[in-house]
Order: structure tokens, then sequence, then C-alpha cells
């Protein structure tokens, strides 16, 4: 959390990032880090980098059903129904 | 900041119709329902065991697990969160049988991790501590043939790979599966608070690794 009550610093913004984006900061702290942002580049270019991983990490396709296993569980599936 | 209580979700009207769906042996619907909650099912069960190959098993017999239950599931908590309960069910079972160190071990993240090098920031002597010695690059100056290539992919799959199993429950679940924070939390069993710490360590690490990739 910030140290100060009327400033966050570029070491306090890559930790407030995820909760700034989350939209779980207090008004009072969403807006001085907005602020900072106002002033300073390296903070912009930081939280577009913390963006960009989320889109990044958004294009991994989900995991795959292995197709034995798909075929077991829709057999299993299949008894269910029967029984 | 005191944490506010988990809500419990109960089924939403998609989900009861999909559950009168399952029910009377729609195989299209079952199907589906395990394309879309494979993975992070995966991801709940390696917190709990050691290996993938053993989550796998747990997955799998998970699945069996929700067959059986179909018919007695009420509705009083989403299916995904059954779902996941189910699972968490069986990994702590089959974590205390692979007899790890900590069978229980708590998801709450543990100790101090900082986002960023604090070498990266002046230090408390500086006229202004706290700020960015060198600016961090401006990724967009990265080509866009670099930012969408399948090596930027594997860099932040592999930098997932290495996170702690929780982290990497929470941002598989998040960032890689589209769950809703309320979700994670229930698959979990941690709080809020901590489901959001979870998600910023890993976000700090993925983007850390696509950090070493871009400058490389």
């Amino acid at each position: 959390m910030a140290e100060s009550h009327d400033h966050v610093s570029c070491s306090e913004v890559v930790e407030l990032v995820t909760d700034y984006l989350e939209r779980s900061l207090p008004p009072e702290e969403a807006a001085l880090f907005e602020q900072h942002l106002n002033f300073c580049d390296g903070c912009v270019w930081y939280v577009d980098q913390i963006q960009t991983t989320v889109e990044t990490v958004g294009r991994i396709e989900p995991e795959e059903v292995p197709p034995e296993v798909r075929s077991q569980l829709l057999a299993a599936f299949r008894d269910w129904k029967r029984s | 900041m005191p944490e506010a209580p988990l809500k419990e979700r109960t089924a939403s009207a998609e989900e009861v119709e999909l559950l009168a769906r399952l029910r009377a042996g729609d195989e299209r619907a079952f199907e589906a329902l395990v394309d879309r909650h494979y993975g992070t099912m995966l991801a709940v069960a390696r917190t709990h065991v050691s290996s993938r190959a053993v989550a796998e098993e747990v997955v799998q017999e998970a699945w069996l697990g929700v067959v059986k239950g179909l018919e007695r599931f009420e509705g009083r908590s989403s299916l995904a969160t059954w779902i996941m309960r189910i699972v968490v069910n069986i990994a702590k079972t089959r974590g205390v049988r692979e007899a790890r160190s900590v069978p229980y071990a708590s998801l709450a993240p543990e100790g101090q991790e900082a986002a960023v090098e604090p070498e990266r920031f002046r230090g408390p002597g500086d006229a202004f501590p706290g700020h960015w010695r060198a600016y961090p690059g401006n990724w967009n100056n990265v080509p866009e043939e670099v930012l969408y290539e399948r090596d930027t992919l594997r860099v932040a799959m592999e930098a997932i790979a290495e996170l702690p199993p929780a982290q990497r429950a929470v941002i598989t679940m998040r960032d890689v599966q589209g769950c809703r924070a309320d979700e994670v939390c229930a698959a979990l069993e941690v709080s809020d608070g901590n489901q959001r710490v979870l998600l910023h360590r890993a976000r700090s690490r993925v983007r850390a690794a696509l950090e070493r990739h871009f400058d490389g």
C-alpha cells in the first residue's frame, strides 16, 4: 500500500497494478494511481506491459481433452444413462 | 481491509438448462461440459498433487464422480463450483495418499515477492526514491509480428508452467480459461484478497519472462 497519502511511487505502482485493473483499489488510492500515470511514462508503459501480458496469456489455448480420455468419459456417461 | 465473505452463487438459468440436458443423457452437452472445465480441473488438481500424471488421474476420477452425482446435484452452488469441489476432494485424498510433506498445504500466498526487482528503482537516499532508474520498455514499439508470434506464446506458456502451483492455478483459471474471480475463490478455497495476490504474482512473473524475451 502507498506509504504516504499524497502520492504513489513507481515501485508502488508495480505492486498496485493488479488491484487497480481488478477495480479493487479504494477510490482515493485509485485516484492517486491515475494521477501518477498522468506524469510518468514509465508506469504507463508498465501498466501497458501487464495488459499485454494478460492478452498474451488469453491467447493460450485451454488445455485440450486427450482423445482417449474423451472417449472413456463419454463411455462412462453412456453407462450412467443406461443404468 | 476486512475481506468480504465469499458469495456463493447458485446455479444460473443457463446451468439449470444444461443440467436438464445432461440428465436427459445429451452427449453433446456432456462433451461441451468436459471441454469447458477440463483445463481448470487439471490446474485445480495440481495444487494438491505432485505431478501432472496424478492430476490427470484425479480429473478422470472427478468426472466419474460428476456423472454419478448429476442426479443429486441440487443447484445450491454453481455447476462449475460443484465440479471443482469434487476435484478438490479427490485431489486432497490423493495428496494425502502420496504422503506429500504438507498434504493440506494452504494456498494462501507465502512471504513477500516483488513484482519488479527492487534494484530497478531509485533508493531511499535518492532525490526521487522509488522511481524507475530506467523506464521499462514501451511494448507499443514491439512489432506486431513479434507480439503475436508462436514464440511469444511459448514463452508465456513456459513461464506459467514454472509458477508455484497456486499461482499457476489462478492465472490459468482467470486469464487462460476466463473464469471470474469468485469462481477461482470457490474452487481453490482462497479469499478474494489472496486470489488477487496470487494473480498479481503470476502476471508479474509472466510479464518479466516476456520482457526478457522482447529485450532478448
